[in-house]
């Protein structure tokens, strides 16, 4: 009927149209299977409750610690690549909570080395991420969004040192929740995975064997000079 | 016309909500017989276990169900209370017994921080709402005509939560609440879906917050 009232040209210009517009699905429908899915990790994090550590101390971001972005490759044509960049959280919770943890916090001008000029502090501590892994309900079939890190910390002299080295792992989960989309929950791992970073440093910094030692050993040169 | 309509939405309220089977059991000691005062209380949720954790949203729940029948009761909002004390209250570093309170207070700013809140009870509330079963299926289709589904679903939720009361100034527990419920929720569909929805969580959280509002408040 509508094949009738339709006139050559006319007919021509739907056919094209249709293919556009089948070739316009194709093409979204291809681009939505491979995108990829980008998260800048962003959140709020309280100042943690304690008493600061009498310790004047220097922190050095590396580059790579400072743009931190993990990158995940899809493995077939139904998933979606991912991008999960840190970077500026992981600055903004390590900041936050290395000013309330100890007396003074002093960011270095350069990596500690015995030719580099910095600031006088009584140790440098360096943060790197070692490997940040993920996982979204169509990975698992559970219904719960995580993301798990590890971290590498050296403390180190303002020469450059070693007093300590080692490693921490963090852990944030979150569950599916109705109309939250992925990067919104994975964003949301991120952030608990990043809390629990804080409160696992804050609690096992002092037990480090070396840098209890060196601890102990700053303390006591302090009484010393103080006795003099 | 408007009593009529009110019937009818009260009718249907009634239709479509599924059946919920409920179990609420108590064990409490030392009851505040004058109700808290202007004492404040905290709901927590525990979430350390790996495969489960308390939703965010029952707690505030059960907060709201026991405020709303006694405004006088003081509850710290969950987060602003996790977040106020960060880190020790995290799921990693969380109190697992009232004796570990003394180990928390033995810092000076946390013990302050808890004083100025008034703290008078911490309630921590541990487990669940899962879906337990679930069958059937649905074909919905668009056409230039419209749209609709035709199909029959239907799936079971369970939850499970128990409350245990932490009296924070004698450092012990002085009770322990449990609330199990169970239902089966439908969905027949002819062109328009019909959820037939069975409050499980809703009720567990009724359970837990009238036994709650009994404990804690003087009128109740």
């Amino acid at each position: 009927m509508s094949d009738s009232m339709t006139s050559g040209p006319d007919r021509q210009t739907a056919r094209r149209s249709g293919l556009a517009r089948a070739g316009l699905l194709f093409c979204l429908v291809f681009v939505a299977s491979c995108s990829t899915k980008e998260v800048i990790v962003v959140g709020n994090f309280p100042p943690p409750l304690m008493e600061p550590l009498p310790v004047t101390l220097g922190v050095w971001y590396e580059p790579d610690f400072l743009g931190h972005e993990f990158f995940d490759e899809a493995k077939g044509r139904a998933e979606s690549s991912w991008i999960v960049k840190t970077g500026d959280a992981q600055v903004q919770m390590w900041s936050q909570l290395l000013n309330n943890m100890f007396t003074r916090i002093t960011k270095m001008d350069g990596k500690p080395a015995p030719d580099q000029m910095n600031p006088i502090v009584d140790a440098v501590l360096i943060p790197r991420v070692d490997e940040l892994q993920y996982a979204i309900p169509a990975h698992t079939n559970v219904k719960v969004y995580e993301i798990w890190m590890r971290y590498a910390f050296e403390l180190v002299t303002t020469n450059g040192e070693p007093i300590a080295e080692w490693t921490m792992t963090a852990y944030g989960k979150t569950p599916t929740a109705f109309l939250q989309s992925d990067e919104a929950a994975v964003n949301l791992a991120a952030v608990v995975a990043l809390r629990d970073a804080g409160a696992h440093f804050i609690t096992s910094f002092q037990k480090v064997p070396a840098v209890a030692a060196w601890l102990e050993e700053l303390q006591q040169q302090r009484a010393a000079v103080a006795s003099r | 016309m408007i009593r009529t309509l009110r019937i009818v939405v009260l009718g249907l309220t009634v239709v479509l909500t599924g059946c919920v089977t409920s179990t609420v059991d108590e064990m409490v000691f030392n009851e505040p017989i004058e109700g808290i005062g202007d004492s404040s209380v905290v709901i927590l949720g525990r979430r350390h276990a790996s495969d489960y954790e308390t939703e965010f949203d029952f707690i505030e729940c059960i907060a709201d169900h026991v405020v709303a029948r006694d405004s006088s009761i003081e509850i710290i909002d969950e987060i602003e209370f996790i977040n106020a004390l960060y880190p020790w209250f995290e799921p990693r570093t969380a109190p697992l017994r009232p004796a570990d309170i003394d180990r928390l207070v033995q810092q000076k700013p946390v013990a302050q921080r808890l004083t100025d809140l008034k703290l008078e009870y911490m309630i921590w509330v541990d487990g669940s709402t899962v879906q337990t079963n679930s069958a059937g299926s649905m074909t919905c289709g668009v056409g230039p005509g419209g749209a609709g589904c035709f199909g029959f679903g239907t799936w079971g939720n369970a939850s499970d939560y128990e409350a245990t009361i932490w009296d924070f100034t004698d450092k012990a527990e002085v009770g322990r609440l449990n609330a199990s419920t169970s239902g089966q929720s439908y969905m027949p569909a002819v062109v328009v879906p019909i959820p037939i929805i069975a409050p499980v969580q809703g009720t567990a959280c009724d359970g837990l917050g009238d036994q709650l509002l009994q404990f804690l408040s003087s009128e109740h």
